[in-house]
């Protein structure tokens, strides 16, 4: 942020006086803002039916298809941009896509449509769901015994109590959409003809990739991501105040065609849709990848650099979930038990903040923040374990936040008044009671700076080398099957600790 | 020997005023009820007494020790919450040892204490038990054996028996005061409803808008409050508005429409406004006896034992009566009955400040 205050004049001098890098900063950004509202469109229409069925049916293998859900968060987004790239876009020759692969997008603007449904799809499906599942089913029921039809009782009394989940889906899935890079870029790099195409967060990455060499980028750099940071801050506000004030058409009703939608035919239409629209556009696309590494021709890589990578990213991942979880319990106590005070209040919506800008403007813009300081700017490594830290650290405060406020406080009160001291009340009432969600978390953050690639490069450039900067750095040098491989080891590890969430979260719903 | 001292103790929530100045003295060994309608600062109170909550003013005193600031560990007073926060994700026996493994009691004594505990809650069998596990008694129980096992000698109960089946909620009264009793403990036991206080307190204290109104044994309370709203919190009230005429023994107070209504002796001149309060299962109909006034029965609730009868009397308004339920084909809606009582029951109030209507609220 400060380098606009200083170097405005730069700024003028690289950006306003050049209209071809207005122009480029422009339709990124624009491109950026188009792709996330398409997205939370389709994901609100999509998810919705999908999260009915999860939470108000009961049938064989629902376990197995909440599951599926989550399978795309498994995916680290590096991942799944060769991914979904491979399967739905014209590729380059050197790619060797399957022959079973669709192959027929050339829109990079709708490949990257696509590539951003995937992994914003279970966010939406899972906010949606969290909300459905507390709101009490005994007031459709009431509806219906008053002579309202299924449909009519769900549209009119239930969804109406849905703004809150609505939010935060949306927030979620858009905040998600405009801040991914490295899906994003890698993406466009295996398209055969992306046309020049960049969103705002893919602009960043580019651009920071080319400072070594052209110092005259940083000012057009600082430039787009303030504009992110502020356009995605200016949305949020305005996502918050629209969504809840404004009247979901609930008065009306239509009964006789709300009761044939409610019978026979209709209801079943519309969860085979959900369920075919998980499969072939979040699952296949997904996992496609592994399809692809069978039939590509294997290479011979840099095995050393891999290994390098890999172990670099978990480094991080592992230091960064750390100091998460040592700096965010006593935050999240904090505001917790504390709800109705003004900081708490304050701070809690500041926590979310980092959530919703994009990582890569927010990589960059610390980049500016720490340079000054002489240590730290010195060595890129720790530098890009802050940055990791700034977008995961909510995670991990907004998990043990929700699982705190849900403890009763009296079970402290108690302990306290039986002799125990404030810490002792934390270790054996308290800590045992959250201990899951802490652990979820810790789970989420260390997922999460895994396949994190904008904010790496954008603070680092490639200097620091993790798992998904080398698979970047791969795909732009078309060494597709070794991006393919390091992908892979990506994705069986991110899903070996996402089975792991699931199985804490689940014995935690147990216990 | 543990006492608790309440002097001037006030604590406010923004404009709310949960404590006003609280004034209260519990003596060693009693088992005194806290009574007063929702959001009357009853939980309040318990808070401050244990430590939980820091009063803005005043001081809390132990044995007539300053323990204001103290923390809540070093009390020794233990409090059990509505739902007896019994620890999720301990057994039954870890939930006992909860406070004697946190002072680091030998594990030999810890089984000692820990049967001597289970054994006087009746739970020995279950002390492997997940709270989840057992039923509203038990956890109930466990909570309060978990409470002694702790060493105290002061007992805050919340609304101990809010939480349980009507039929075992006052079977668990007689169970809960004796024990208390029997260990001597100084108990403060909160509850909104009047008959439990009634039935298990040594004393009670009503409290009103965060002021103590009123403390007393049961009796006193009951038969000689010292303002409309107690007579009419606990045990409802008929009350009268008039004039008082003459006093002679007993108090003439002349209603606005010129009856004239008995009531016990008082202090007030002759001329001062007051109101006549009489409990309404002191007060009486019959189409026999003469009484003072005359009036239509409304209507008649069958409680059981008894029966609840509106009476509606022209010039002054519902009276209500309760009778014994065997007058039960005597009375019928519709019949004149004349209303009646013994003076010695009706008490004189001064006319309250803000209107008998504002006195009587409960919200």
């Amino acid at each position: 942020m400060s380098y606009t205050v200083t170097d405005w004049d730069l700024i003028q001098k690289y950006v306003f006086d050049d209209p071809a890098t207005v122009q480029l900063i422009q339709d990124a950004i624009v491109a950026s803002f188009e792709i996330a509202a398409i997205v939370v469109v389709i994901d609100i229409i999509t998810g919705l039916p999908m999260a009915w069925i999860l939470v108000r049916k009961q049938f064989r293998g629902k376990q197995f298809l909440d599951t599926l859900i989550d399978m795309p968060l498994a995916v680290p987004t590096a991942a799944l941009g060769f991914s979904a790239a491979i399967f739905w876009a014209v590729s380059k020759p050197s790619a060797e896509a399957p022959w079973f692969a669709v192959g027929e997008i050339s829109s990079p603007f709708i490949l990257v449509l696509l590539l951003h449904v995937i992994f914003s799809y279970p966010y939406m499906v899972r906010s949606l769901a969290a909300i459905l599942e507390q709101i009490d089913q005994t007031y459709e029921t009431a509806g219906q015994t008053l002579g309202a039809s299924k449909l009519t009782a769900a549209r009119t009394i239930t969804l109406p109590l849905f703004r809150a989940g609505l939010v935060t889906g949306i927030i979620l899935a858009m905040a998600r959409s405009l801040s991914e890079t490295g899906g994003t870029m890698i993406a466009l790099a295996t398209m055969a003809n992306s046309q020049g195409f960049q969103t705002g967060p893919s602009l960043i990455g580019t651009l920071k990739s080319g400072l070594a060499l052209n110092p005259d980028l940083a000012a057009p750099l600082a430039f787009i991501s303030i504009l992110l940071i502020a356009l995605s801050l200016v949305l949020l506000v305005a996502l918050k105040l629209v969504v809840m004030k404004v009247r979901l058409p609930a008065g009306r009703v239509w009964p006789k065609w709300e009761k044939i939608l409610s019978r026979g035919i209709a209801p079943k239409l519309k969860d085979g849709f959900s369920g075919a629209f998980l499969i072939i556009i979040v699952l296949i696309p997904s996992f496609f990848i592994f399809a692809y590494v069978f039939t590509a021709t294997a290479s011979q890589g840099d095995w050393q650099t891999f290994w390098e990578s890999l172990a670099n990213s978990f480094i991080i991942a592992g230091v960064v979930t750390l100091v998460d979880i040592f700096l965010g319990i006593p935050l999240a106590l904090y505001i917790a038990r504390n709800k109705k005070g003004r900081l708490p209040q304050f701070l809690d919506v500041m926590v979310n903040i980092p959530l919703i800008v994009p990582t890569a403007a927010l990589g960059y813009s610390l980049g500016i923040f720490w340079g000054g300081a002489p240590f730290i700017s010195a060595i890129p490594f720790l530098l890009v374990i802050f940055a990791h830290i700034a977008f995961t650290y909510p995670l991990v405060v907004r998990n043990v936040e929700g699982a705190v406020e849900e403890v009763d406080a009296a079970y402290e009160d108690t302990a306290r008044t039986l002799g125990a001291r404030r810490l002792q009340t934390f270790r054996k009432v308290l800590f045992p009671m959250i201990k899951a969600s802490v652990l979820a978390g810790a789970i989420m953050a260390f997922t999460r700076s895994l396949g994190e690639t904008g904010a790496t490069i954008a603070v680092a450039g490639t200097s620091v080398n993790t798992a998904p900067v080398y698979i970047v750095e791969l795909i732009n040098g078309e060494q597709f099957y070794m991006a393919a491989l390091t992908c892979i080891v990506l994705i069986v590890v991110s899903f070996a600790f996402m089975l792991a969430l699931r199985l804490v979260t689940r014995k935690r719903r147990a216990g | 020997m543990p006492s608790i001292t309440l002097n001037q103790v006030r604590k406010s929530y923004g404009d709310i005023k949960a404590a006003d100045g609280l004034e209260l003295e519990v003596l060693d060994g009693e088992y005194l009820c806290i009574l007063g309608p929702t959001g009357s600062g009853k939980t309040t109170l318990l808070r401050l007494v244990c430590g939980l909550t820091l009063p803005d003013s005043g001081a809390v005193l132990l044995d007539g020790k300053d323990i204001t600031r103290w923390e809540p560990e070093d009390r020794g007073a233990v409090m059990l919450s509505q739902t007896y926060s019994l620890f999720p994700h301990m057994t039954v026996a870890e939930n006992v040892l909860f406070g004697p493994d946190l002072r680091g009691m030998p594990d030999a004594d810890q089984k000692h204490l820990l049967a001597d505990m289970l054994d006087i809650v009746r739970l020995s069998s279950r002390a492997d038990a997940l709270p989840k596990e057992l039923s509203g008694g038990m956890m109930q129980r466990t909570a309060l054996a978990r409470a002694l096992a702790s060493g105290t000698e002061i007992l805050l109960l919340d609304e101990p028996l809010r939480a349980l089946d009507a039929r075992l909620r006052i079977n668990l009264r007689h169970e809960l005061r004796s024990l208390a009793k029997t260990l001597g403990l100084t108990t403060v036991h909160v509850t909104h409803d009047q008959e439990e206080a009634l039935v298990m307190a040594d004393r009670i204290a009503v409290l009103r808008y965060g002021r103590i109104v009123q403390v007393g044994t049961p009796g006193e309370i009951f038969d000689n409050p010292n303002s409309p709203f107690v007579a009419n919190f606990v045990g409802q009230s008929n009350f009268f508005t008039g004039k008082v005429e003459a006093k002679a023994g007993n108090t003439t107070v002349r209603l606005s429409d010129g009856r004239a209504v008995h009531a016990r002796a008082c202090q007030f001149p002759i001329g001062q406004e007051v109101v006549v309060g009489i409990k309404v299962g002191n007060t009486d109909i019959s189409k026999e006896e003469a009484g003072p006034l005359k009036g239509r029965i409304e209507r008649i609730l069958f409680e059981g034992k008894f029966l609840f009868i509106d009476v509606q009397v022209p010039g002054v308004g519902l009276i209500s009566s309760k009778v014994p339920s065997w007058r039960m084909g005597k009375l019928a809606v519709g019949d004149d009955v004349n209303v009646h009582w013994a003076w010695e029951k009706a008490t004189v109030f001064p006319l309250p400040a803000n209107g008998l209507a504002e006195e009587l609220r409960v919200d």
